[in-house]
């Protein structure tokens, strides 16, 4: 970017107008891709439908899946906060916990005394579960646990709750000694 | 002197650029341009920061950084404009120092303020090239439309875990813009958090 940057400056070489270079390090594959004008562009092409600068925030959402709201609603019903899961936690009574996370997540810091149940392989897990038992998931921030959540609702799991925000807000929350990352 | 240096090079700078003034690509009127230019910079963090370093090194004359983020321990495995001890301040100070530590003769503006509609064009009207190392899709399509009205050519680039991807959008040169090579953002379910 920074030669990219000094070319254009310049106005020397070739620069990457026109053209779209990905990389992926891990294998370090490089390919490139020719980009043209797209003559239906919202933007530059012929008929433009953008004017102005519009509502981002919108335009990013407007892609979600319908009645994406009504869900999200709905999903908040389904969540447990940090502070009532560690009075669940210290209370004398039957629960499961469930991590949902990947292993080398669970590596960093878990919440005792969770069950590590990858989303990942989560079909294979669900077998061994009690669809009786009182149970709550957690993962980082608390999109994947609402996942996992979801999967067990299908299979007539009745009594679930989600960590809201996940292992991190709970390091924020309801123990400060817990590493983030 | 009548321009105040501005269309030339003092004792200082040509034994500093000197590795550029023997490149015929740049030579001393090449060593200018990069003095006059101004470049904005959106973002402080891991894209922002190595290119930040590298254009305040090579003397882009006028740098502008927009981060309304403070430095987090999190942040100093990849955010290289960034130290230990920057932890809590404004990212746009804390990389203001470090470029400037690297090079005095550069000016360095900051901005600290979250890009929106409100400030976006005004603010790129100011500069001749737009750097866009942002890490969400709004910010992105804001800076991909603003960069568009403002006729100002944009350096895009984006990585996520091990893979990147790197573009120039110069509509005033005839080239695509970022909305041409994606038309719309991806579901909101697919985007990593």
């Amino acid at each position: 970017m920074a030669t990219e940057t000094i070319k254009l400056i310049l106005g020397i070489g070739e620069t990457l107008t026109g053209r779209l270079l990905l990389f992926n390090s891990l294998n370090m594959h490089f390919k490139e891709v020719r980009i043209r004008p797209y003559s239906k562009c919202a933007l530059c092409g012929d008929s433009p439908t953008i004017h102005e600068l519009i509502d981002y925030e919108a335009f990013c959402n407007v892609a979600l899946p319908a009645g994406g709201n009504a869900a999200g609603q709905e999903e908040k019903s389904f969540e447990v906060t940090g502070s009532e899961l560690k009075q669940i936690l210290d209370a004398d009574r039957p629960f499961t916990l469930l991590d949902v996370r990947e292993p080398h997540e669970w590596e960093i810091n878990r919440i005792e005394p969770a069950r590590l149940t990858p989303l990942s392989k989560f079909e294979s897990y669900i077998s061994e579960l009690d669809p009786d038992d009182e149970i709550y998931l957690y993962c980082y921030k608390g999109k994947r646990s609402m996942t996992a959540l979801k999967k067990l609702q299908d299979r007539g799991f009745k009594n679930l709750r989600s960590l809201a925000g996940g292992i991190d807000r709970w390091a924020l929350d309801v123990d400060p000694s817990m590493p983030r990352y | 002197m009548t321009d105040n240096g501005k269309n030339n090079l003092s004792p200082e700078e040509i034994s500093r650029y000197a590795r550029h003034l023997t490149l015929s690509e740049v030579g001393v009127s090449g060593q200018v341009k990069l003095k006059q230019a101004r470049v904005l910079l959106i973002g402080a963090g891991g894209l922002g920061s190595p290119v930040g370093l590298y254009l305040a090194a090579a003397g882009v004359g006028h740098l502008g950084i927009v981060d309304f983020d403070d430095v987090d321990a999190s942040n100093l495995q990849r955010q290289i404009a960034h130290r230990t001890e920057d932890v809590g301040r404004p990212k746009v100070e804390s990389m203001r120092d470090t470029l400037k530590g690297i090079n005095p003769l550069i000016e360095v503006h900051t901005h600290p303020l979250r890009l929106d509609t409100s400030n976006a064009l005004e603010l790129f009207s100011k500069y001749d090239i737009i750097v866009d190392g942002s890490d969400n899709f709004a910010t992105r399509y804001l800076v991909c439309d603003a960069a568009f009205f403002a006729r100002k050519p944009l350096v895009y680039g984006s990585i996520f875990r091990f893979e990147g991807q790197i573009s120039v959008f110069d509509s005033v040169a005839g080239g695509p813009c970022y909305r041409c090579l994606y038309q719309s953002p991806p579901p909101a379910s697919l985007v990593p958090s």
